[in-house]
């Protein structure tokens, strides 16, 4: 089902190391190349500040929450510096308001109705872009879970998975992004239109040291997804 | 029922180890939109036309068969197969026609149906039941009550009788529908998508997106994978849309000039593409209208989606905004409305000739 690619990297001879450095050297990564960026309106609420590679974050919130505008929001930044991404199981994608929250729809590829296939499709996708947006069909089963984290962690792209509900992913996530109550300012009675929504979440994981509440504008009447408030 | 031409090629309905097949037919289907427009393709080796102005313009069905074999001779020499003809009332019967190459009458397709064997509806369950009841043709099984039909073989049981009797054209199943898309994409050879990146050339994230993409595609077909273009428009749906993944653009991207009508941002983030009807109404249940004037001939209170048994209340609104497009062809006004649920939730609605469609939801 999921087909390995073989990637094929050419040996290049170095001159040794010097023994006494050898072991006064450790191999590093830099830390951008660990991480993905995300708009500095919302790193407060990641630890580290930024997707990190490799992990799984959770948006979930009932439909019409905002946890969709929230998910494509943390995967705006990095697409738009130059980072692809694959947006799967978005069935009937907004892309205007997608293209409104940031994202570069030149460096997003839509898979939007994958059926039965979604973990397939994601799995796949997982070879060539570094950030995946999935929405899932309802509750996913572990074993298919199981298999993409394992995937998205070797290919070392950051996966976000948006779901009605907390339990609908069977894992624990890096970091699970809950949004708890949202309401829509600036439409009345006929008046004026729905302008800003300001979004209770709460935001818990392995990677934060404990629940963070925080209140986000899913976006602000300025048309930007950023922090309203944090609050331990 | 509509009077159709049927083309079967039967030496191109199966899949051969290059490939060819696909080409060939759609060469043929060329050669064919020559004489006659509308010619569509059904599934692989089979396509069907309208026959109907064809036989006008020619002077008759038989002149119309004897064109198009004329016309497709050279080409069934050169791929080694032949072309069989026929022209009936419905696609079911053209099939069958075309397989014994006749012109079936006008209004004599149940007649003509009745003693073909019931395998021919290509449901072994059935055609295995109905010779153990001793129903050994279609006749016999389009001479059973309906009713009866139902309750023994279910819904499909019943459109099966249904085209037994020549009272419904297309059998289930028969069509092959990623096959106009599969002939169309023959003709514009797949080229890897190239656009310039920072440095002019294509980057290696593109490059390793596009393998991705490109295999995906393989895998579920073309129209899986999607990209999206901007554009401009008055509704989300209008403004962004999602082409094929490598397909050409079709038109310039969006510009920056005004465009009087369009909904300012935030917009939905969900866009359904195929709108839902939408039950609007006031305090006493009377459905919502939206005057010539542009303004609602009541306060909305309830609102209920087709497919979605509950009613919600509706808490705020904001709207409508009339809009009329194609003023100087065919007038289409249009009133966008915004509704704020009981749950939180923001749909965008369409109100268009008294009817009110769902055109996106705020998620």
């Amino acid at each position: 089902m999921f087909a390995s690619s073989s990637t094929s990297r050419r040996r290049v001879e170095r001159p040794a190391l010097d023994q006494a450095l050898r072991q006064r050297v450790t191999p590093i990564i830099p830390a951008s190349a660990r991480t993905l960026p995300v708009a500095p309106a919302l790193a407060p609420l990641l630890p580290g500040g930024s997707l990190r590679r490799g992990t799984t974050t959770l948006v979930s919130g009932p439909v019409g929450s905002g946890a969709t505008s929230l998910g494509v929001s943390l995967l705006a930044h990095a697409s738009h510096v130059g980072h692809w991404c694959a947006a799967v199981g978005l069935e009937d994608p907004g892309v205007v308001a997608m293209a409104e929250l940031g994202l570069d729809l030149r460096r997003v590829v839509f898979v939007p109705r994958p059926r039965a296939g979604w973990a397939e499709a994601a799995a796949e996708l997982l070879d060539g872009v570094e950030l995946i947006l999935l929405q899932p069909p309802g509750r996913v089963p572990h074993a298919a879970a199981r298999r993409l984290v394992a995937r998205a962690r070797e290919r070392r792209a950051a996966l976000v998975v948006v779901t009605a509900t907390r339990d609908a992913w069977p894992l624990s996530p890096e970091v699970a992004v809950t949004v708890e109550h949202s309401t829509w300012q600036g439409a009345g009675t006929g008046e004026g239109r729905l302008l800003a929504r300001r979004a209770e979440i709460l935001v818990e994981g392995r990677g934060a040291t404990r629940a963070e509440r925080a209140t986000v504008w899913l976006p602000s009447s300025r048309g930007e997804v950023t922090l309203a408030g944090q609050h331990r | 029922m509509e009077r159709v031409a049927v083309l079967w090629f039967p030496g191109l309905s199966e899949e051969g180890p290059h490939g060819s097949e696909a080409r060939a037919f759609a060469d043929a289907l060329d050669l064919v939109a020559v004489h006659c427009p509308f010619v569509t393709p059904v599934r692989l080796g089979l396509a069907t036309l309208p026959a109907r102005a064809p036989s006008r313009f020619y002077g008759g069905e038989e002149a119309v068969v004897a064109l198009l074999r004329a016309a497709l001779e050279d080409f069934g020499l050169r791929v080694a197969t032949p072309v069989r003809l026929g022209l009936a009332d419905g696609l079911f019967a053209g099939v069958m026609a075309a397989r014994e190459e006749l012109i079936v009458p006008p209004g004599a397709t149940p007649a003509y149906l009745a003693p073909l064997p019931v395998s021919v509806l290509r449901r072994p369950e059935l055609a295995a039941i109905c010779q153990r009841l001793g129903l050994t043709s279609l006749g016999r099984f389009a001479a059973l009550d309906a009713e009866r039909v139902f309750e023994r073989f279910g819904t499909e049981g019943v459109h099966c009788h249904r085209v037994a009797r020549g009272e419904l054209g297309e059998l289930e199943g028969i069509s092959d529908p990623r096959i106009t898309a599969r002939l169309r994409a023959l003709g514009e050879p797949p080229e890897p998508v190239a656009q310039p990146s920072f440095f002019g050339g294509t980057s290696l994230a593109e490059e390793r997106a596009a393998r991705a993409a490109i295999r995906l595609q393989e895998r579920f077909g073309p129209q899986s994978v999607q990209t999206a273009l901007l554009r401009a428009g008055h509704d989300p749906a209008e403004r962004g849309e999602l082409v094929t993944f490598g397909a050409r653009a079709s038109s310039p991207r969006a510009d920056d000039a005004p465009w009087p009508g369009a909904l300012p941002a935030p917009s939905p983030t969900t866009v359904f593409a195929t709108p839902r009807a939408v039950r609007l109404t006031d305090r006493e249940g009377a459905p919502i209208e939206v005057s010539t004037r542009g303004l609602l001939s009541a306060v909305p209170e309830r609102c209920a989606i087709a497919g979605d048994s509950r009613t919600v209340a509706v808490v705020a609104w904001a709207g409508p905004w009339p809009l009329t497009t194609r003023w100087w062809d065919r007038r289409r006004t249009r009133a966008r409305l915004q509704i704020l649920t009981e749950t939180g939730v923001g749909l965008l609605l369409a109100a268009e000739r008294g009817s009110w469609l769902l055109l996106g939801r705020y998620d």
